[in-house]
């Protein structure tokens, strides 16, 4: 009994793992100019969603129609829009509306197609068949169609928009959690964990789920960058944030748009915005994997 | 090969039907219906009107009735009409058809010869400041929102060059210049995005197979850098990239979708964004469903062209 109580908890040592993890991760971050570089830019957009109340200089809905579209000046940094309210503090307040929702959105796509796929990948056989099909299906609509059609039916606001993103990550995730189950799955120490009479749930949070937090963390760090690229693109089409909310898709949308020859900045800067947080999103997607995918690490 | 296709052709059936009914159920779910949701937003239609309206529309019968219904609709190629405009949608779809498919044609031409140039720049001078410029164009073209891009495009050649593309679509066979003039920036900013990904794949295959032996061969024997790259190395890269290039399919008709409202284009992605506006459930259900059916069509073409260029594929 002493002995299979010393084997379950050599089996459970999961802690020694994500501190490796860190490590290498830490070490290709000091290694790669990119990898420092997206971290930063990360740092920056979640100290500034944060922070945004005490960074902004004015209110981002304070109007000032006697100073509309003036460009950008000393007082007004990225310049002010068709009614007179301040860029630069929409522009930061736009960065709490990606935050929100590329967690949200990716959080919740993150679980559900973590469950999925845990389950699909343990369980197998006729389930995992018929629900593969449907993550087919679902995946068959390209992601920003497939949001579109969702808002469209839910009334578009940020919420619907962001339910509408985790939608369409959910069959990507799942399969590729799946993936990683069926891998871990042929491991020597599951099978030792079946023998030794571990039920199935403590196998799967305790042995399989470690196996798969890679590939998970890796591709919801990229999703992050996509989510905040179709929130902002449903909000440019109208389906997503309504006026009057600072988000950065609907100030390309609204102003950006209609004054882009008399007042330029209204477009450059939230679409820099957006471009920086999803550049920053994606290249460290690609640190992550560099620090935890050894088959990729060798290509460099 | 026979074998691989009737394989794959079955697995791509029930893929379209389950995408049929998803799209079918997620149009609904909507709290009421489509016609109390268009109706109700106009205000001023009475109940004896929208039980009428229900009725024409086939929205009175059991939902199985009206899913058989659309199924045969969309495969004897008649999907019924739009709600809005009254047009029969498949005369609205004969005419965005070509306009979207010209875009994404020009887009993907244009995609291909920005990305695998700079892909194979980028592999042959590994770790130099043109590989790096190579990937950071990658990346954003990965990350750059096409509807900035397409602003700025519009902006910025405004301003300069005091030149707006002109406006009212005219096909190729009216005016080929006035056509291409229309269409030749759209293409760009959605190549350039399509160029990211496939200058990733090119790069790290090509990577891959220099190292190769036979490559190390070609060199040994004396030939030309141009050739060994070209001829030797390139050819056998190529192959995942043509599965690269089928994937974006997706990425190329999401991108029409806004690419097509900031250019004014009168393409599906347009007429899809304006039937979601206004609501109109039987062009968004009937666009949605054919853009889901193209890709699985095109991804079963890329896989029986992935199996006849890699015979490994089809015995797997």
């Amino acid at each position: 009994m002493a002995i299979a109580t010393a084997r379950i908890s050599a089996l459970e040592e999961p802690p020694v793992r994500t501190v490796r993890r860190g490590a290498a991760l830490w070490a290709v971050i000091r290694r790669k100019p990119l990898g420092l570089t997206s971290a930063a830019v990360l740092v920056l957009f979640v100290l500034t969603a944060v922070f945004a109340d005490v960074l902004a200089p004015y209110d981002p809905l304070a109007t000032q129609p006697e100073i509309r579209l003036s460009p950008p000046s000393q007082s007004h940094l990225f310049g002010t829009d068709d009614i007179g309210r301040d860029v630069l503090s929409r522009v930061v307040h736009g960065s709490r509306i990606s935050l929100w929702v590329g967690l949200l959105a990716v959080g919740i796509g993150t679980v559900a197609g973590m469950i999925i796929g845990l389950l699909c990948g343990y369980c197998e056989g006729r389930l995992d068949l018929l629900v593969q099909r449907l993550m087919d299906a679902i995946q068959a609509i390209p992601g920003l169609i497939l949001a579109l059609a969702i808002v469209s039916v839910l009334k578009p606001s940020t919420t619907n928009a962001m339910l509408a993103i985790a939608i369409v990550i959910i069959p990507g995730n799942s399969r590729i959690v799946r993936g990683a189950v069926l891998s871990a799955k042929q491991n020597r120490y599951v099978e030792a964990a079946l023998a030794i009479g571990c039920r199935h749930p403590r196998i799967i949070t305790s042995h399989i789920l470690p196996n798969v937090t890679a590939p998970i963390l890796i591709i919801a760090s990229i999703w992050f960058g996509n989510a905040i690229l179709i929130e902002a693109t449903l909000s440019f089409l109208g389906l997503g944030t309504q006026p009057p909310t600072p988000s950065w898709g609907l100030m390309l949308s609204s102003t950006g748009r209609a004054f882009m020859e008399q007042a330029p900045w209204l477009a450059i800067f939230p679409g820099l915005a957006i471009s920086l947080a999803v550049l920053g999103f994606n290249l460290f997607g690609d640190t992550l994997r560099d620090a935890w995918d050894p088959k990729l690490r060798r290509q460099g | 090969m026979y074998k691989y296709v009737i394989r794959r052709l079955l697995f791509a059936l029930p893929v379209l039907l389950l995408s049929s009914l998803i799209v079918f159920g997620l149009m609904r779910v909507m709290p009421g219906d489509a016609l109390v949701a268009l109706m109700g937003e106009s205000g001023n239609v009475g109940q004896r009107e929208l039980a009428k309206l229900r009725k024409d529309l086939g929205l009175d019968r059991p939902y199985h009735e009206q899913y058989l219904i659309w199924v045969w609709q969309m495969v004897s190629l008649n999907p019924g009409d739009s709600i809005f405009t009254n047009e029969p949608i498949a005369v609205a779809l004969k005419k965005s058809i070509p306009v979207t498919l010209e875009l994404a044609t020009l887009a993907m031409v244009l995609g291909l010869v920005i990305a695998i140039p700079i892909g194979v720049l980028s592999a042959t001078r590994q770790d130099t400041p043109s590989d790096y410029v190579g990937r950071v164009v990658a990346v954003s073209g990965l990350s750059l929102p096409d509807f900035w891009l397409g602003t700025l495009v519009i902006t910025f050649a405004a301003i300069w060059f005091h030149w707006i593309p002109p406006i009212g679509y005219v096909t190729f066979w009216e005016s080929p210049w006035r056509n291409l003039q229309q269409f030749l920036l759209p293409a760009a900013v959605l190549g350039f995005r399509l160029s990211a990904a496939t200058m990733r794949m090119t790069r790290s295959t090509l990577l891959e197979v220099l190292r190769e032996d036979y490559v190390r061969t070609a060199w040994a024997k004396g030939l030309e850098g141009r050739i060994v790259v070209y001829k030797h190395a390139l050819k056998n890269a190529l192959i995942p990239v043509v599965t690269i290039v089928g994937g974006q399919m997706a990425t190329l008709l999401a991108g029409a979708v806004v690419v097509e409202t900031i250019f004014a284009l009168p393409g599906m992605g347009r007429l899809t964004v304006e039937a979601i506006l206004f609501r109109d459930y039987p062009v968004v259900q009937t666009n949605v469903m054919l853009v889901a059916a193209t890709l699985v069509t095109l991804n079963l073409l890329v896989d029986l062209t992935y199996a006849w260029l890699d015979p490994r594929i089809r015995y797997g």
